[in-house]
């Protein structure tokens, strides 16, 4: 890994075009020459018209952005997403199986496969959820396995969002652009629909309301307001799946159960899907001074009234440190190896491989334990002298907080840029839904690292996303 | 021995309050050191509460009551026979499992100086423990300690009677037990309950439980340096004394007030 030159999608080393993009290579071809620079204008306007934007945190201007879309799909064969797809839905299965037990019983502690301390003393773990007993024992129902591909055969999953995901919302209007701008490409090839997801969200939903419920179930989404960088998603998914959008204020709870307020009158809630984080979801349990949440929400979901989606305390599951035990976990719920590899990672906290770490730190990736969204973290090859020099000395303060990783050489995707068409390095994060059943939309959201070399791929650090095709057969 | 609680509190919301919730743990349960004989909890709205057990096994009223005028007042009443067995509770049947209790909280930080010395006595857990209590009581009982500093240590913000100092007292000695038990991989959860006083005013207390593979929970109370006995009434457990606070309530106006506790032999 690291030394090789990327594995690009499209050519092979010999400059043939793989068989997944054949079609999509001659139809570019066909196209007459300033075709792609009037596709790529035309994308802006649409995606201005259908009010995609996100908000960049700490940066001074403060505005709403729009996100780069790059007009050229990324494909994945039939036979590439079978896989995928196998051991999507494995790791999914087996992280749900593992928050059951860390709330419960815990076995997998008890067995000596995970420090225990790792888990109860994890800033992640919920102590409150102990005991509690979620709708088909699912705890995480959305989750978005961030992955990336080094080779035609190699996959690693780099995280596994079991909190609060977003982006499905890019995935599904990047998909709506791209018929718009070139409807006669999904004539020629078949592309596996990804425009079912919000029906299968309400399904999902609806399957996980609460026993006592009859008839059909109400869903909200709960949204923290329109100051947060996903507002836009929680409206259109709100929309699409014909729920209400509700703010903390909108919802109340009287009697042990949630009500949403109506121009009618209270209305029962049965299921709400929240975009707040656990902390601020109800200022009775968690931090006091919420002013996002519900007051008494958590005494409601605790007595079976109402569900959460996802839970609080997920975040157990997709904790960084616990992420390099997750084939462990799939072997001891499963008894199954497990089919997509983590990268491999270091442990700050063991000496010898704290060593290397600061030794190597110019070729290694370094992030924290409880960071996201491209914050926080540390890209040693493009990173300068005076970066790697802090780094290190966070590393040596508090070394269990940061995991290490090697750079991965990320796969790349021809890209339409100034120049013309140049291969930019993507990942993928595929959306997958768990309820009655796993439903795992074909494909996923795309990001791409627009500058040229650079494998962060985060929205809010310069990425661009792209729709992204499943072949079918 | 029998003995008969009446604890009144009261919450004053904040004028124009549209729904106040308030959470309950003022319901104790029946165990190897205690049989509940009645029991019951008053407050407006109470027929109408969600009752559950939350995840350390304490019965929860969650009660909630809409535009409420003036002071709530919640009383709890009942008679509980207790039995002493040296604070042994024996082993739990059902969860949450022991390991849940080795999670360092806020309140039960502790300086390595309290505990350090003990690291090499893990095979003795029971002497430990009992030599952990009287190390907690000799650092943290000292006379120099003032009961009104540490009312922040209880987790409640409640008027201060003579019984009230002694609990903040006790809430602090235990987590100083709790804490070091817990750095030294011991399991230990805090209790909150009601002492029949020996010279002690009666009412509300707190004291430490520690887990051993072998005789399951052991009650400990560092502020009277005793293992718990017949006059101790279990009321919950929980991480330390903010996750067993009686009265938790939003908005809680200018908090809890504490009006009458009464433990007496019945």
């Amino acid at each position: 890994m690291g030394d090789t030159a990327p594995f690009d999608e499209m050519y092979d080393a010999d400059g043939t075009v793989r068989e997944p993009y054949r079609a999509l290579a001659q139809w570019i071809d066909e196209q007459p020459e300033k075709a792609l620079s009037l596709m790529q204008a035309d994308a802006e306007g649409i995606f201005r018209r259908l009010g995609i934007t996100f908000a960049v945190y700490g940066s001074d201007e403060g505005t709403e952005k729009l996100i780069p879309f790059d007009v050229i799909p990324r494909i994945i064969s039939a036979t590439e997403w079978r896989r995928l797809s196998k051991g999507i839905e494995q790791r999914v299965r087996a992280l749900n199986a593992f928050l059951y037990d860390v709330y419960h019983r815990q076995e997998i502690l008890k067995a000596g496969r995970i420090p225990e301390k790792l888990i109860v003393n994890n800033a992640a773990f919920c102590p409150d959820m102990m005991g509690v007993d979620p709708a088909k024992g699912v705890y995480s129902h959305i989750i978005g396995v961030d992955i990336v591909r080094v080779g035609p055969d190699e996959f690693y999953v780099l995280e596994d969002n079991l909190r609060t995901p977003s982006g499905v919302s890019y995935m599904l209007e990047d998909r709506e652009a791209m018929m718009q701008l070139a409807p006669d490409l999904f004539q020629r090839i078949k592309v596996a629909p990804v425009e079912t997801y919000p029906e299968n969200l309400r399904r999902t939903l609806e399957s996980v309301a609460p026993a006592n419920v009859a008839g059909t179930p109400t869903i909200v989404v709960l949204t923290p307001g329109i100051h947060n960088s996903a507002y836009f998603e929680h409206s259109f998914l709100a929309d699409q799946m014909g729920a209400q959008l509700c703010e903390g204020q909108d919802l109340f709870v009287d009697g042990g159960k949630v009500y949403m307020r109506t121009t009618t009158g209270p209305e029962r809630v049965d299921v709400i899907y929240r975009r707040i984080d656990d902390d601020f979801l109800d200022p009775l349990t968690f931090r006091p001074d919420s002013m996002l949440g519900v007051p008494g929400l958590f005494n409601a979901y605790r007595a079976g009234n109402v569900t959460l989606v996802n839970a609080p305390g997920t975040g157990i599951a997709d904790d960084k440190a616990v992420y390099t035990y997750v084939p462990q976990i799939i072997e001891f719920y499963l008894g199954e190896k497990s089919i997509l590899s983590n990268v491999p990672t270091y442990n700050c906290t063991d000496e010898d491989q704290r060593a290397y770490v600061l030794e190597h730190i110019g070729e290694l990736v370094v992030k924290e334990v409880h960071g996201s969204g491209g914050y926080g973290m540390l890209v040693g090859p493009t990173s300068t002298k005076a970066q790697q020099a802090e780094f290190k000395k966070k590393i040596e303060a508090r070394p269990d907080n940061y995991i290490v990783q090697p750079t991965l050489a990320l796969s790349t995707c021809p890209t339409y840029v100034n120049s013309g068409i140049a291969p930019r390095h993507v990942d993928l994060r595929p959306y997958v839904l768990v309820g009655d059943k796993v439903r795992i939309t074909p494909g996923g959201l795309t990001r791409v690292a627009l500058t040229k070399g650079s494998l962060v791929v985060n929205s809010s650090q310069g990425g661009g996303t792209k729709d992204t095709w499943v072949l079918e057969d | 021995m029998r003995i008969a609680i009446h604890h009144q509190l009261s919450i004053t919301p904040p004028p124009e309050t549209g729904n106040m919730v308030f959470q309950l743990l003022m319901t104790p349960r029946s165990g190897a050191t205690q049989k509940v004989e009645r029991w019951s909890v008053e407050t407006t709205g109470i027929g109408n509460a969600a009752r559950y057990a939350d995840a350390f096994g304490n019965t929860v009223h969650f009660v909630n009551q809409m535009r409420p005028e003036g002071p709530v007042g919640i009383t709890a009443t009942g008679v509980v026979e207790t039995s002493d067995r040296n604070g042994v509770l024996g082993k739990p049947t059902g969860e949450p499992v022991p390991g849940l209790y080795l999670r360092a909280t806020t309140l039960t930080k502790v300086p390595v100086t309290l505990y350090g010395k003990f690291r090499g006595m893990k095979d003795d857990r029971i002497g430990l423990l009992h030599a952990l209590m009287a190390r907690v009581g000799e650092v943290l009982g000292g006379e120099e300690m003032q009961a009104g500093q540490l009312q922040s240590q209880d987790g409640q913000s409640q008027t201060q009677t003579v019984g009230e100092a002694r609990k903040a007292d006790a809430a602090l000695l235990a987590h100083g037990f709790i804490g070091a038990a817990r750095a030294l991989d011991i399991p230990a959860r805090y209790v909150s309950g009601y002492l029949l006083g020996d010279g002690e005013p009666p009412g509300l207390h707190g004291w430490a439980e520690a887990y051993d593979p072998g005789l399951g929970w052991i009650g400990f109370d560092p502020y009277l340096q005793i293992c718990p006995s017949e006059q101790h009434v279990r009321l919950c457990v929980g991480l330390d004394a903010l996750s067993t606070t009686p009265v938790r309530a939003v908005p809680d106006g200018n908090g809890v007030k504490t009006i009458a506790v009464s433990v007496e032999a019945a």
